[in-house]
């Protein structure tokens, strides 16, 4: 192969016009031909998506107006996740985005504070330490620009948006930079014989695609990824028993909520993600634990708002590609790998692949030296969001049900089961490096699950007594200063970001 | 329920050992923990010195050591480089600067622009583009900016050794760690635990946690079950040290000097009052007498009759924290004096043992999560300093030869690999060197990137060219502008005033 020049991305959806847009952005269509296969006949899994807030580093990357990503994709903003029913029935909890409390520059985390604190009598409910739990509990969102911060804590998010507006805005976005989208399916893949690279693919009216570097988008199936090059699937359903869900849309909720809705439930978890036409709900079920009927039943009949659609139930198998990258392929999104939806992850996966194939980008043709690093950074990837997921099951109260003894008394990966160790002693886990998951969010979760640490970091009792209640009372004021500043979520969209009251077809 | 740690014992020598205890001292004496110090025999000869990376500095504001001070008690220097000479026969010397990482999230790194200008027939060398280098070469020292700009560079120190132990010293017990009544006769083992220290009067210590900053020996970690050393001789070969002093040299440099010979290393690190000498080599190839001739033909300068000779055995405790004894400094990652690190690996572990300080006497579930991490730290230093002996290129000298052919620790091969292909250092969890440092090492060492990141290319040539000789300029003149050793230290005769007014 020469320069690379030819860039094909097979399949649309969300990982597909994440893919163009990104390319189009850094790589540019200059020198390098992006086409965009996808075929109108494929559904997309699209249904609500929740994110992360380092999504708004991609927003960022592609130089995106959020506003107007905002109101293009119906989005509301998201402060974190409500987790009710997981550690017993009738209990609930939040997984905050942010910080919390606030950096004591002391070498350990606030959270250390707060349990030496908490230990010795203090109020247990430590988000009023989060201003983002504290604005969502009160339906509050604004932007908080690190300039005007002064001594008050900033506000972290994230989006809720339409999965399917979200492609739509990015292939206006990518169409506009010069990315080419093909309409069809594919039929036939070639290689060619010498190096196994794919050379092009053939399409169902007879025309071809040539290209230097294809990006598999295509779905669970994995039509290059797998089907070509059978990279094989690491199965991690022993852990994350979940294999369906059923989905629907239902009408917007008077005032969205700035966070996603976790509910468990008797064989998995139903979620909604308010958008601002509509809401996004679906149940995430273990098939041998409950039937297809049973469990759309249970969801039809919990929806708080009227259904627009009638539900459908998809199909999957929680694990990852054992390779990601194969000689001139990449696989984004779902012939990628699945985790289930339950924090947020699978744009963030996404985009992460993005990033991290960009400062690998190929030359020529691409250096296995470069690929290898690439599969270990995205498996470790992959691996921690795993673990992260399992220990909502794990760490639960619930015995219930089948499905929650099942998930009580599994077998967790050693990775985990050290985390679990390590807080229950000191209530923190020591993420890698490379984490997407912090200290915060995994306090959040094991806290919230019912783990309460016995402990805390003795630099922390260095702190006198009085200093300690002063310290937590400033950081406590000044997010009760900064959350009633806020207007309320509903308002802030009003000003600044409403989508059209009526959508038309993109 | 266990009780929380109120007892630690810190068993060791020199500098480690009062390191270690005044750190415990500062951060958790006020809790009630009380600190022993149980001192060894020293190690120190009047001729050593301590060279220090930057991290020094950080480590002396958490204990509240003041810079001034420092190197007025210690005859210090500031570092601001290493210069290494004859690695490769008929290749020009290199520098090893600390250049400051800018802010992540920003432009590629700077090293992804010159690689395309150097493949691209740019002749200038990526060391002109380093701030630290520029200072090193005018021998002058990066002082912080006011405020934070786009590019500034750290310093380390050379110090004189046994003045800089006694500061460290002096500093644990006024901020209130007790020195024992006597010396260590006998550690008491239990399988993986220390029941006990005996001293030499009789009197035994007991403590809820152990600290050992023995240094080399591994007085504690050593002898609990469990423990065992990994030799890295393979990556690190020389295995004696020789110690020296040569006269002052009559303008300070602001760096440390590095040369190859047959068999080994010397190195030269300037000193207010003198300059030290260092030399590492293998015994098996040449003899004690023969090296201190070669320092001194190496050096230009003679040599004194104060040499001291040691051993050396690079390696690292596999479990660094065994039961209630955590190994810290070279008690726990032995390295090779190359590269400045010995206080820097103290650093590590003291604070990492900070960070994981255990939450209860008893269990210590923190030891999995300190033996990671600080095996992963000394690994990513071992690999920085390996890279110098396992990319030699002297050719024809059989023990360069041989390390050269010994395969790569496969971290350091992975990092040779990716900046080969790509001028990309592939980070990992605990590294002490980043992007800059890597790169510079191995350009430094001979390993040329063949590509770089395409998207260098969404820049015109105009613009590319531009912003080369923007960098270019720019360090030039910032280095202008930092004063040179001598006034920064106040040896300066013309302006005394000024110093002292700083102070």
């Amino acid at each position: 192969m020469n320069t690379l020049r030819d860039i094909v991305i097979v399949g649309g959806g969300t990982a597909g016009w994440m893919a163009a847009g990104a390319l189009a952005k850094c790589v540019g269509t200059q020198q390098h031909r992006i086409t965009l296969i996808e075929s109108e006949e494929i559904g997309t899994v699209g249904v609500g998506e929740s994110t992360i807030p380092p999504i708004q580093l991609f927003n960022k990357l592609l130089g995106i107006d959020e506003d107007e990503f905002v109101r293009e994709t119906n989005a509301t903003f998201k402060l974190g996740i409500e987790f009710v029913d997981w550690r017993h029935v009738g209990h609930n909890y939040f997984h905050n985005f942010g910080l919390l409390g606030a950096d004591l520059r002391t070498g350990i985390s606030f959270i250390q504070y707060w349990l030496r604190w908490a230990q010795a009598g203090g109020d247990p409910d430590q988000l009023r330490f989060s201003a983002e739990a504290e604005a969502a509990r009160l339906g509050k969102f604004g932007r908080t620009p690190p300039s005007q911060a002064g001594n008050q804590p900033n506000v972290n998010y994230a989006f809720q948006f339409d999965a399917s507006t979200y492609a739509a805005y990015l292939r206006r976005y990518s169409e506009r930079r010069g990315v080419v989208r093909k309409e069809g399916k594919v039929v036939n893949v070639r290689q060619d014989s010498e190096t196994g690279c794919i050379e092009a693919v053939d399409m169902a009216d007879g025309s071809g695609v040539r290209g230097d570097f294809f990006i598999d988008c295509s779905g669970f199936r994995g039509l290059l990824i797998e089907q070509v090059y059978k990279a094989g699937f690491e199965d991690w359903s022993q852990w994350l028993p979940n294999d369906r869900a059923a989905a629907v849309p239902a009408e917007r909720m008077a005032d969205p909520t700035p966070f996603t809705l976790a509910r468990a439930r008797e064989a998995g978890w139903q979620w909604r993600i308010p958008l601002q036409h509509r809401t996004g709900n679906g149940y995430v079920f273990c098939s041998s634990y409950i039937s297809d009927d049973e469990a759309t039943a249970r969801l039809m009949e919990s929806l708080g708002q009227s259904a627009l659609a009638d539900p459908k139930v998809l199909r999957f198998k929680a694990g990852r590609r054992k390779a990601h990258w194969v000689k001139n392929v990449l696989a984004l999104g779902l012939s990628s790998g699945f985790l289930e939806p339950l924090e947020s992850t699978s744009i963030h996966l996404v985009q992460a692949a993005i990033t991290k194939f960009l400062d690998y980008f190929p030359q020529r043709e691409p250096d296995p030296i470069l690929v290898d690093r690439f599969n270990d950074e995205m498996r470790f990837q992959y691996e921690t969001i795993r673990d992260f997921i399992i220990a909502h099951y794990k760490v639960t109260e619930r015995e219930d049900t089948e499905f929650w003894r099942y998930c009580k008394h599994m077998n967790i990966p050693d990775t985990l089961a050290e985390k679990i160790e390590l807080f229950m002693m000191r209530g923190e886990v020591k993420p890698r490096w490379a984490d997407i998951f912090s200290e915060v969010s995994w306090f959040a979760i094991l806290y919230g699950q019912g783990l309460v640490p016995t402990g805390h970091h003795p630099l922390a009792d260095a702190m006198s007594e009085d200093d300690l209640e002063l310290t937590l009372s400033r950081i406590r004021s000044a997010i009760r200063q900064r959350v009633d500043g806020l207007p309320s979520h509903a308002d802030f969209i009003r000003s600044c970001c409403a989508a059209r009251p009526v959508t038309t077809a993109a | 329920m266990s009780e929380r740690v109120q007892t630690v014992a810190v068993v060791g020598r020199d500098a480690p050992v009062w390191l270690a205890a005044a750190a415990v001292q500062r951060a958790l004496g006020r809790t009630g923990v009380t600190v022993r110090v149980v001192e060894q025999e020293t190690r120190l000869a009047d001729v050593d010195v301590y060279a220090a990376v930057p991290s020094i500095a950080s480590m002396h504001r958490l204990l509240g050591l003041d810079e001034r001070l420092i190197l007025q008690v210690c005859n210090g220097v500031p570092m601001v480089a290493q210069r290494f000479s004859n690695w490769a026969k008929g290749a020009p010397p290199y520098f090893v600067a600390y250049d400051d990482e800018p802010p992540p999230g920003g432009d590629l790194p700077f090293t992804q622009y010159w690689t395309k200008g150097m493949l691209e027939g740019l002749r200038v060398g990526l060391e002109e583009f380093s701030l630290g280098t520029a200072c090193a070469r005018l021998n002058a020292v990066p002082v912080p900016p006011s405020e934070p700009a786009p590019l500034s560079a750290s310093y380390g120190y050379h110090l004189d050794a046994p003045r800089y132990a006694e500061l460290a010293k002096q500093l644990a017990l006024r901020l209130g760690a007790q020195a024992a009544p006597a010396g260590l006769r006998n550690v008491d083992v239990e399988g993986d635990r220390i029941a006990g220290i005996d001293l030499a009067d009789g009197t035994r210590i007991a403590a809820d946690l152990y600290i050992d900053a023995s240094g080399a020996e591994a007085r504690l970690i050593g002898n609990l079950a469990g423990a065992g050393f990994e030799p890295w001789s393979d990556w690190l070969p020389c295995d004696r040290l020789l110690t020296a002093s040569a006269p002052r040299l009559p303008n300070l440099p602001a760096f440390s000097q590095i040369s190859a010979f047959k068999s080994g290393w010397v190195g030269l690190f300037p000193l207010q009052d003198r300059t030290a000498l260092v030399a590492a080599y293998s015994s098996g190839a040449i003899g004690d007498a023969e090296v201190v001739e070669l320092a001194s033909v190496i050096s230009r300068m003679p040599v004194g009759g104060d040499a001291v000779v040691s051993e050396l055995r690079p390696g690292m405790q596999q479990r660094p924290w065994i039961g209630n004894c955590v190994a810290v400094g070279q008690a726990a990652i032995a390295l090779d004096p190359i590269d400045a690190l010995d206080i820097h690996t103290t650093h590590g572990c003291i604070s990492h043992l900070m960070t994981l300080f255990p939450a209860t006497a008893g269990e210590f579930p923190e030891a999995d999560a300190y033996n990671r991490s600080i095996g992963a730290f000394g690994t990513n230093l071992r690999d920085f300093q390996a890279a110098h002996y396992c990319l030699n290129r002297r050719f024809d000298d059989p023990f360069w030869d041989r390390v050269r052919d010994t395969a790569m620790p496969p971290g350091l091969k992975r990092k040779v690999d990716m900046f080969d292909a790509r001028a990309l250092v592939p980070l990992t969890d605990e590294e002490s060197f980043y992007e800059q440092g890597w790169s510079g090492l191995l350009l430094g060492c001979g390993v040329i990137p063949k590509g770089y990141d395409p998207r260098v290319d969404g820049l015109p040539d105009e613009a590319h060219i531009q912003k080369v000789q923007d960098r270019l300029r720019g360090v030039a003149a910032i280095a202008r502008q930092m004063p040179p050793v001598e006034q920064f230290l106040g040896l300066d005769h013309a302006v005394p005033a000024q110093v002292s007014g700083q102070a």
